[in-house]
Parts: structure tokens; sequence; C-alpha cells
């Protein structure tokens, strides 16, 4: 080969080197930028006249006298959609029983669409679920319904090769002719004096617990859950994995035992998180009855099996980056061993054990496999302190996985899954960021 | 360590020590010593008793059903009655995003291990690790959400036109490159320069039209293709590659840097550019090291669960053709997750314990890959350190 080509080769190895990282950069903002763009969105939105209104009956929030009139000038608007409906209705009599059955089928859909759009019209029954009680709290949401309202979308399976494609027709073509053809552009004018839209700072969506399956509310009984389960993870794993980590750096001896117990520590590290939901099954509830069924300690113990490797591994590392010269100079003062370890060797490598402890608390809470059999519940509200022996709990990883794969409605309620991953997102972050800085140092300061 | 020889003068009692009394800080010492003992015994105690408690509710599937059944059929009715327990097709599923997870996050992986420990200043470095580390903090089941309601819907949508601007940016930097070198190889040997110049420059041309040829074919081609699924394991092997490559990334960065100085300057004074010193001398020398980070890497792939219950699809049957990445495919992590529920009313049953069964399967190979890259990082430090 020659010198320039060989030049060229060697220029391209580092390009690609170089952007292999700005690869992996690039897919943590491609992750990460959607979650935080879409989860900013679940407590910072416009919101309608409806959201408050929700607050108002379902959380008590609110000035009841402003609601009261912002709902009076609402409905002055509302009113003549209202009369529109009942022309249509007396409209609907007098027709031929042919016209009259095809306009009843289109209309039922119009209506269908108004009650997404405005929440019960008059004349409804008193609906049973929360959700149907109120129109659309998110005017982005009231835009893509009154889209609904205006169109009546189709298929067009003509092509039998490729997949089918939407369309859409007019409503108002449809009802062309009779008094009904009044309320789309009625409704398309007026929709803002309808919902009164207006900027809304949300902040209930981390304090309050959720109405109807998340559909309103917040998230509050999951976080608390998640952080139910990460601390008590941490309580159990802790402590036992310093004091692991102690009698590997300091008292164990090489042979078999010790590379045995070696071993096993890195078996359990590569252990899949799902065999430890299994073993958590099998072993805590099954077995030893820790509890009925799911509950939080059965989680948090089986949470702290899986992060036991990680502290011991941590902490073992923070033990042996003490420098020599403190043990030394303990022991040449005439403490013992086990004093030395106490006193000097473990508060000089507790900032390092705390990172370890840290990153893994971040992992307990993110982690979602472990949990699913014994202490995830999806739906159900924040428990007390003294029930966690008891009662399962719901936590942030588990419901982002139901609500956005197993819930009735997953794509109705996005937002506030979206609000959960940020949540569950920012607290994995955070911690592991404070791990970060900390050890930053930690190092600047070992290196004096 | 406090002895007999204690000065007249600060006779305290502090200071005295009895045989009662060392007796007592012995008993207080081997105590101590095997409380510590008992506590990093409890972690083999664990592992031991995972084995132990997935191996008792795995073996009566075997027990009631048999070998066979489990590992070559592809019929998966484990409701129906009599159920139907042929894995052979999740077993599959769980290879086929592992095998393709791991082709997108080793060779990255291992360039960008090389760059951080070779190629890249230390204050560039600084800022590089923490980015590798949070995407290794980022909760599986966040990847799992980008999967389903970002990336599918994007496949779906978008698909051929996607996959043909993978292509074209993934492939058209390494073809110009190829085409350079072997312009180059070919004409190496021809002494007379002046033909040499003309050969070279013909072959660049003609390889190049072909490989411009090439790609838009292949561009086209794959524009051409409609995704029926945006669920399905191409979706799951890029997310996992993001997942694995931490690992890969840190582990592998470690066992380049375990390479000695001296063999990187020894091949910089040979005249190696820094290209040819990292692939012919840094990379054997730490290949057993890289090798170890590729296992625990795919092995975190193999064991993710909400990634693939989320995004996979979730159809239990081999793709047609086999290797048809597009799609929706099923895994062993996916269906242990998924049918536990409804299996957990009916303990006892073949439906229960087939997926012990999975775990079982699972724990086995992660076990095995562990032993082994354990071994082999050993081997690689005693072999580095004894020479």
């Amino acid at each position: 080969m020659n010198i320039g080509t060989r030049k060229i080769l060697d220029r391209s190895f580092t390009a690609v080197g170089i952007g292999s990282i700005v690869v992996m950069a690039l897919a943590l903002m491609i992750v990460v930028v959607p979650i935080v763009y879409n989860g900013i969105g679940a407590v910072f939105f416009t919101g309608t006249v409806e959201h408050r209104k929700m607050l108002h009956a379902e959380f008590r929030r609110g000035d009841s006298q402003y609601l009261s009139s912002e709902v009076a000038s609402s409905n002055r608007y509302r009113a003549k959609v209202y009369d529109m409906l009942t022309g249509f209705e007396a409209e609907l009599e007098t027709m031929a029983p042919e016209k009259k059955a095809e306009y009843q089928a289109k209309y039922s859909q119009v209506r269908t669409a108004l009650q997404a759009l405005l929440g019960p019209l008059p004349g409804d029954p008193e609906p049973m679920l929360t959700r149907f009680k109120y129109g659309q709290t998110r005017w982005e949401k009231a835009e893509e319904k009154l889209h609904d309202l205006l169109y009546e979308s189709k298929w067009d399976n003509t092509n039998p090769n490729v997949m089918g494609k939407e369309y859409f027709v007019s409503r108002a073509i449809g009802f062309e002719g009779t008094s009904l053809a009044r309320l789309f552009p009625y409704v398309k004018d007026n929709l803002e004096n309808m919902l009164l839209p207006e900027f809304t700072f949300y902040w209930g969506f981390i304090t309050d617990s959720s109405v109807d399956s998340h559909f309103f509310g917040g998230i509050w009984p999951e976080i608390q859950g998640t952080f139910f389960l990460a601390i008590g993870a941490m309580l159990f794993a802790f402590p036992l994995g310093v004091v692991a980590a102690v009698y590997f750096t300091e008292y164990a001896k090489p042979g078999f035992l010790n590379s045995m117990l070696r071993s096993a520590n890195s078996t359990l590290a590569g252990v899949p998180s799902i065999v430890f939901g299994m073993f958590g099954l099998a072993f805590f509830i099954n077995t030893m009855k820790v509890s009925e069924s799911k509950s939080v300690i059965a989680g948090a113990l089986t949470l702290a099996i899986m992060i036991l490797p990680t502290i011991i591994r941590a902490a073992e590392e923070a033990i042996l980056a003490v420098p020599k010269t403190y043990r030394e100079a303990s022991l040449s003062l005439g403490s013992t061993k086990w004093n030395t370890i106490a006193t000097v060797i473990l508060p000089a490598a507790l900032p390092g054990i705390l990172t370890g402890g840290v990153i893994s608390l971040g992992r307990a809470a993110g982690e979602t496999a472990p949990i699913i059999f014994t202490a995830a519940v999806s739906v159900g509200s924040a428990i007390g302190l003294a029930d966690v022996f008891s009662s399962p709990t719901p936590a942030l990883s588990w419901n982002i996985y139901n609500l956005a794969s197993e819930h009735e409605a997953a794509t109705q309620i996005r937002h506030v899954q979206y609000g959960m991953v940020l949540a569950l997102v920012t607290i994995v972050l955070l911690l592991n960021l404070s791990a970060i800085v900390l050890r930053a140092r930690i190092s600047k300061k070992l290196k004096g | 360590m406090a002895d007999e020889s204690v000065g007249e003068r600060n006779r305290s009692n502090a200071f005295v020590v009895t045989a009662r009394k060392r007796t007592l800080q012995k008993v207080a010492k081997t105590a101590g010593e095997g409380m510590l003992f008992s506590v990093a015994f409890f972690v083999a105690v664990i592992v031991l008793f995972i084995f132990y408690f997935v191996a008792r509710d795995a073996i009566p599937f075997f027990q009631i059903r048999g070998f066979s059944e489990f590992f070559t059929s592809t019929n998966w009715y484990p409701a129906d009655e009599p159920g139907e327990f042929g894995a052979l097709a999740i077993i599959y599923g769980s290879l086929m995003v592992t095998l393709g997870s791991a082709m997108i996050a080793v060779p990255m992986g291992v360039a960008a291990a090389i760059c951080l420990s070779d190629i890249l200043p230390f204050s560039i470095r600084q800022y590089a690790k923490p980015v590798i580390e949070m995407l290794a903090a980022i909760p599986s089941v966040a990847f799992g959400f980008f999967a389903l309601v970002v990336l599918a819907p994007l496949m779906q949508d978008h698909g051929g036109p996607m996959l043909m601007w993978g292509w074209w940016i993934l492939v058209s930097p390494f073809l110009l490159l190829s085409v350079i070198v072997i312009a180059d190889l070919l004409t190496a040997n021809i002494k007379d320069e002046k033909r040499r110049q003309q050969r070279h420059w013909m072959l660049l041309i003609a390889l190049g039209l072909f490989s411009i040829f090439l790609l838009f074919k292949v561009g086209s081609v794959l524009n051409g293709i409609q995704i029926l699924t945006g669920t399905n394991a191409l979706n799951v092997s890029i997310i996992l590659s993001f997942m694995a490559l931490p690992t890969i990334v840190s582990v592998s960065e470690d066992a380049l840097q375990a390479v000695g100085r001296d063999i990187r300057e020894g091949s910089y004074a040979l005249g190696a550019t820094r290209a040819e010193t990292i692939i012919k001398t840094i990379l054997p020398a730490a290949s057993s090291g890289i090798l170890a980070a590729v296992i625990l890497g795919i092995m975190r792939a193999l064991g993710e669960t909400m990634v693939v219950w989320m995004a996979s699809g979730n159809s239990s049957h081999i793709p047609e053709p086999w290797f048809n990445y597009l799609e929706a495919i099923r895994t062993l992590t996916a269906t242990i997750a998924g049918d536990m529920g409804e299996a957990d009313q009916v303990t006892g049953s073949a439906r229960f314990h087939v997926l012990f069964a999975m775990g079982l399967l699972l724990l086995i190979i992660s076990f095995i890959s562990n032993l082994v890259s354990e071994r082999i990082v050993v081997r690689q430090r005693k072999i580095l350190s004894g020479q």
C-alpha cells in the first residue's frame, strides 16, 4: 500500500471511532429529547375550561367564582350548539322513514364527536365513568377531536397490494340541506369561546393521584411506589454490600473459596432481570411467604438481590482506592485492624461507596422486570408506610409499560405516559448525575 | 497491637492487656471475621437459591412434557386444552434479536472503546464517559416506551425511506474506502510508475461507478420495502444495541487500557500508523478482553425484558425467510413476563412450569457465558502481566 492510502485509512479509522461515539451521543439525544419534550407537556400545556372544571370537581382546586363565570360564558356559546341539535332532532321527526334512518346514523356519530369535545350534552344520562364526565381538557386534543367532528375518516382499500390509506370526508357535506349543516362552521369558529383555552401549569401532575385509570389527575402513587421500592431495596442491599466488600478487600485470602465467592458475585450480576422476578415469586412469595401475594417488601427484597453485586463492586473499588498510607499511618499509631477499617478506611472510602449506592438506587428505581410478579399493580392509590408489608403498589416503571401497552385507551393518554417516563428518567438521571459529580470531586480530592 | 511494654508513667487500665482481655479480643475478632465472611457467603447462597428455586419449578415441566417438544416444536399454544409447548420459535426469536443487536453494538462499541482509550485526548474523553454512563442508566422501560411509541410508528410509516437513508449513510463511506484500498492493492505490484498511475485511476473510476450503481440499486430496493408492523425484530435489535453498547464500551476499554504502553510504542517505532498499530498489535493483544466484553454485552441483550416485551410484536413464529428482521417475533424473556400473570392462576400446571423452564434456560446460558468471560479476563490479565 502506498503512503497516501495508509494515511487515508488511518484518518478514516479515527473517523469511525469518533463517529461511533457521536452516534452513541445522538442515540441518547434521540431517545431523551422526545421524552423530555412530550413529558413536559404533561405539566405545562394549554388547558381548557373542562380541565378547570375537572380540577374543581375532583380535587377541590381553583377559584369557584371565577370558574362559574367562565362556565357561564362558555355555556353561552354552547347553548347555540345545543339548540341546533334539538332543532335537527325535531327536523328528523318530520323526515321520510328511510331518509330518517340514514341521517339518524350520521347524527349519532356527530353526537359522539361532540360529547368527546364538549362533555355530556343536555339530555344525556349522567356518565358512569369519570372520563366521560368532561370534554377535552387539553387544547391540542380538542383540536384533534374537532377534526373528528368535522371530517369522517374512511379507508381506501382499493389496492390490495398495499396497506389501506386513510382519507377524510367532510361531514358538513353529508348534512347539506338540513339545519345541522350550520353546526360545523359554527363549532369550528367558536371552539375557543366554548373551551376557553389558556396556558396551564398543572403541578398536580406530580402530587395528585390518578382519576379513572389515568385519564385525569397525576402520578403521585407511582412516584411514591417507586421510592418505596428503591429505598426499601437499598435498606437491605447497602449494608450487606458494604460489609461483603469489606470482607473481600480486607479479610479474604486468595484461594478456592474466595474465587468461588467472586464467581458467585459476577454470576449474580449477570442473571437476567426477569429471572430475579421469577425467583422473587418462587422464593419470597410462594416459599417464604413474606406476604400473601405481591407486596412492596417482596419487591424490595428482589430488587435488593439484584443490585447487591453492583454495590459490592463499587464499594470494593472505593475501599481499594483509599491510599495505602492512610492504613499504614493508622496501624502505626497502634490501632487494631478493625479499628482502622471502621475509623479510617470506611470514612475515606465513604464518598466512593455512596456513589455506587446512588447508582444502584437509580437502577432499582428504573428496573421493571423483577417487580412484575412481586410488587407492582397497574391501578391503585398511594399506600401508607404501614402497608408495605402486605400490599402491592403502583410503580412508575411498571405503569409506563401498563399504560403504553395494556391500557384500553393507550393512545388517548400519551401525555400521561410521556410524563411518567420523564419523571422516571429524571429521577434516574439525576441520581446518576449526582454520582458523576460526586466521583469527580473525589478524584480531585484524592489527587490533592 | 498494643503489647506488654507500656510506659511506667501512664499506666492506665486502657493500655493494660490482661490474658482475659486478649482472649476476649481474639473471640471478638474471630466472631467479627466470621460475621463478615457469612455476609460475603450470603451472595453465594443467593446464587444457589436462585438456581434451586428456578430449577425446582422448571423440572416438573420436563417431567410432564419431556424435552423434545420444548426444543423442537414451534407450536406455542399454552392456553389450549391440552396445551402445546413448543418453544423453538421463541428461542429463535431471542437468538435473533441478540444477534441483531450484537451486529450493531459490537462494531460500534469496539470502535468507540478504541476511540476512548487511544484516540481522543483526555479533555474530550471526560465528556464522552458520562454520555455512555447516562445511556447505561436510562431505564429499560423508557427505551421500550421509545421503541413502541416513537420508533415503531416511524418504521411503519416511513420504513422504506428510513432503510434507504440508513443504507446510504452507513455504507457509502465504507464503500468509498474499500474502493480506494482495492484500487491501491491491485496496482501495488506494477513497477512502471506511469502505467501504475494510469491503471490506478482507471480502477478507481470503474470501481467507483460500480459502487455508486450498487448504492443506488440496493437503496431503491430498500426504499420500496413496506414494513407491515413497526414492532419487529429490527426495531428491538436497534434499541437493544443501545442498551448493550455501554457494557461493551466500558469493558473493552478496560481491556485496551490493560495493554501496556511499550507494545504501542514498539509498533509506532517500527513506522506503523495509529490505525495499523491498533488493528495489528493492540487489538490482538486485547482480543480476549474484548471477547469478554462482547459476551457480557450480548448477555444484556438476551436477558432484557421490557424492550422486547413492548416492541417485538410478541408473535411466536419463525420469520419467513428466517433472516427477515422486519417481522414480529417473540422472545423468552417477553414470554415469561407476559404469560406469568395468567399462568400464576394455575400453579402446578405445565403452563406455569414451562415459564420456569424458560427462566432456567436463560439462567444457564447467562451462567455459562459469565464463567467463560470471567475465565477469559483472568487469563488475559495473567498473560499481560506475566510477560
